[in-house]
């Protein structure tokens, strides 16, 4: 577990021990109105997804603010659990729950909150069903169709039917819609609009089918931070799980202008063996990495060279006065905001350039 | 943080997955190796917990022998693991610059020997006047760049300059050089040994550059798993920072002599087409992994990994069926180990210890 030297509250940001996940106050609020604001407006709902920061505080803020379904999305049974234990009751779990000690889980769970789960095959719509009446919950199940990801999920229209009919038909089980994740759409203008109306449009036809059927679809869950205004003014869609938005990240930031980065890693210069050349103490082990490097919009001239997994490399521009000495901070914007945040079991919310409070994250390495 | 401590009997099928496996007679085995190797050089093993970050995994390796009774680790937090795990023969092959945690260091200093890594005037200053009030002394060891392009000094006289400061002023105490290589590229070991000794003759150049000034150089600590054998053969090497060995990882395939220790188990959690099954242990859990990554199954691709999903696609009929396990070999290896909270030891298919990794996330 991280263990930063302890600061008190109202320390000056950079005298923070290093590296440690800093989060904006400010950017985070303002992210969260820009989103929200979306939203509120709409008859779809927002339903935050808590990989995008895994702190209870900001998905608490995320459902104050408004606009939202009243629940949050999580990507793990795990996750689910350490968010019902802290003020959540309508919780999505977009994943799949198949081995019979997790579904125990998922039905105990069910008896404490409102519990919606994804299903991709009968057997385990069966298994659900089974385990429900056992349990003597209801579990609210989706069908997770495949639009273009090609993980879990079956194809849209006549077998996606055949499934909700099948969930239907479980005692214990609550036919409650349809989702598609279609993955982060990394696109801008026109691209980003058909590639997303492509997927969408699947599940919609789907709706369409399953209610001809005489089904109910409450929920129709598509999109995120990457196509949430896109999503969202599709008729028929009724939520949209958005995760990103709230801290950002650097693969994001030219997709997405509207957002602010309000998390980034502090590091310290802890060597400038060369002109030209900053070696800093935030690598990937702090950053994040499995996706690419991040940004360091803070230092003028300055770009990534690389990460290792305890050291960020730097490459300065010569004919720039950077102004970097050792000891000095240097602010790393992460190039997957949940990858970074699945690092780190403390997130440093910073006011006014000092420390307003420190958020635990539990849900961290919730994998199972 | 998971909490997942499972009691020891269970059997491997019935965990819950994705968990950490580590397989207690391979670890075993790649210990006594370490322990062979180095029994009658004169290089010794100085274990980077980077690989491990458990002071139980450490001791193991320090019981088992070849080593120098102490670790490398690569943050000072790391090392306050150690030393409250009562591994207390410290080296941090890295920089520690700001006085917060120089006096965190000089802290671990009453009660563990310290030694750290330096580059930069400065900062042995810092130590020095630090260290001094604490009433403690800090070890130093003048990092030399050899290929890496990353922290160390440059020069041969850089490295004078910084010895003979080290050596004039209190609460420092010279003890020699390090260097890390990185060599993953060198998979032939003819290559290997090439290029292992060129990058870590440059270490020893500054080594000899010092001694020529008439200061005695105590240590000179290099190599890491990629040279593993190579530096133990170099003339005046003193110690080998070697991790991965440890638990093993898909780099290291040319590591005859070792075995996998630490895999991933994941279960099948879908097969939603044909030559298509799911696991649930995703990029998060994993950190990466290489395209022929499921133990056991050269049939098997992995194909792509999501957050939290994994998918593997084989050359015919899918073998795995849903709520089939598998195991999967990191390629990071200590990328991935920073991802988890506990251990789960196997023998015999069976848990035989629970181990938390108390220095997952000591990136400090």
């Amino acid at each position: 577990m991280e263990r930063p030297i302890f600061k008190p509250i109202g320390t000056a940001e950079e005298a923070l021990d290093t590296p440690s996940l800093v989060v904006d106050i400010s950017g985070l609020n303002q992210n969260i109105e820009t989103m929200h604001s979306f939203f509120r407006s709409r008859p779809v709902g927002l339903r935050p997804h808590v990989s995008g920061h895994g702190s209870s505080a900001i998905a608490h803020m995320q459902i104050a603010a408004g606009g939202t379904v009243g629940g949050i999305m999580t990507a793990t049974l795990g996750q689910a659990e350490v968010f019902a234990a802290t003020g959540f009751d309508d919780i999505f779990l977009a994943n799949l729950v198949t081995a019979p000690s997790k579904i125990s889980r998922l039905c105990s769970l069910a008896r404490r909150v409102n519990m919606t789960v994804a299903a991709d095959s009968a057997d385990n719509v069966s298994d659900l069903g089974e385990a429900s009446v056992e349990a003597g919950v209801t579990l609210n199940v989706v069908v997770d169709i495949n639009t273009r990801r090609d993980s879990t999920g079956v194809a849209p229209g006549r077998p996606a039917l055949e499934l909700a009919n099948a969930i239907e038909g479980e005692e214990g089980l609550h036919f409650a819609g349809l989702m598609t994740y279609e993955g982060t759409i990394r696109a801008d203008g026109d691209e980003l609009v058909s590639e997303s109306k492509k997927c969408i449009q699947q599940v919609l036809d789907t709706r369409e089918k399953v209610e001809k059927a005489g089904l109910d679809v409450e929920i129709l869950s598509v999109g995120g931070t990457h196509n949430y205004e896109i999503a969202g003014d599709m008729d028929g869609v009724t939520e949209v799980a958005a995760g990103s938005y709230a801290l950002m990240d650097e693969a994001y930031r030219p997709y997405r202008p509207q957002f602010v980065n309000a998390a980034r890693i502090m590091s310290c210069v802890t060597s400038m063996p060369q002109a030209g050349n900053v070696i800093t103490d935030a690598g990937r082990k702090a950053i994040g990495g499995d996706s690419g490097n991040p940004g360091i919009p803070t230092v003028p001239g300055g770009e990534v060279r690389g990460l290792s997994a305890e050291h960020g490399g730097i490459d300065l521009d010569p004919s720039i006065d950077h102004g970097l000495s050792l000891g000095d901070r240097v602010w790393f914007v992460p190039n997957s905001i949940e990858g970074c945040v699945n690092l780190h079991d403390y997130m440093h919310v910073i006011r006014n350039g000092k420390l307003d409070a420190v958020w635990e994250l539990p849900a961290r390495g919730r994998y199972r | 943080m998971d909490y997942y401590r499972p009691v020891p009997g269970t059997q491997v099928e019935d965990l819950e997955t994705p968990c950490l496996l580590v397989d207690l007679d391979a670890v075993e085995h790649n210990f006594r190796v370490v322990a062979d190797t180095y029994r009658d050089t004169e290089c010794k093993m100085r274990q980077h917990t980077k690989n491990i970050k458990s002071p139980r995994l450490a001791k193991m390796q320090i019981e088992a022998g070849g080593t120098v009774g102490g670790v490398c680790t690569a943050k000072l937090s790391e090392a306050e693991v150690m030393v409250e795990g009562g591994v207390t023969d410290i080296l941090i092959p890295n920089q520690v610059v700001h006085k917060d945690k120089i006096a965190r260091m000089c802290a671990l200093a009453r009660c563990a020997d310290m030694k750290v890594s330096v580059d930069n005037m400065q900062n042995v200053q810092d130590l020095s006047d630090i260290a001094d009030a604490y009433g403690v002394k800090i070890g130093v060891l003048i990092e030399v760049d050899t290929q890496m392009g990353r922290a160390g000094v440059r020069s041969n006289e850089q490295g004078v300059a910084i010895a003979k400061l080290a050596e004039s002023l209190p609460g420092v105490d010279f003890k020699g050089v390090m260097s890390h290589q990185s060599l993953m590229e060198y998979k032939g070991e003819k290559d290997r040994y090439e290029v292992g000794r060129q990058t870590i003759q440059i270490c020893l150049d500054v080594k000899n550059a010092i001694e020529a000034e008439g200061i005695a150089v105590e240590m000179v600590s290099s190599g890491e798993t990629f040279t593993i054998d190579v530096a133990a053969t170099i003339p005046g090497v003193t110690e080998v920072e070697g991790g991965t060995y440890a638990l093993g990882g898909t780099n290291y395939d040319y590591m005859e002599d070792y075995q996998m220790a630490n895999k991933v188990m994941g279960t099948v959690i879908s097969t939603p087409r044909s030559g298509v099954a799911i696991g649930d242990a995703g990029l998060f859990a994993l950190s990466g992994l290489g395209a022929d990554s499921v133990e056991g199954h050269l049939d098997i691709t992995v194909v792509e990994m999501l957050d939290h999903q994994i998918v593997l696609k084989s050359d015919g009929e899918m073998p795995l069926k849903v709520g089939d396990k598998f195991m999967l070999i990191p390629a990071y290896q200590d990328m991935m180990i920073n991802r988890w909270d506990q251990y789960i030891g196997i023998r015999d298919g069976a848990v035989e210890q629970v181990w938390d990794i108390p220095g997952r996330g000591c990136t400090q």
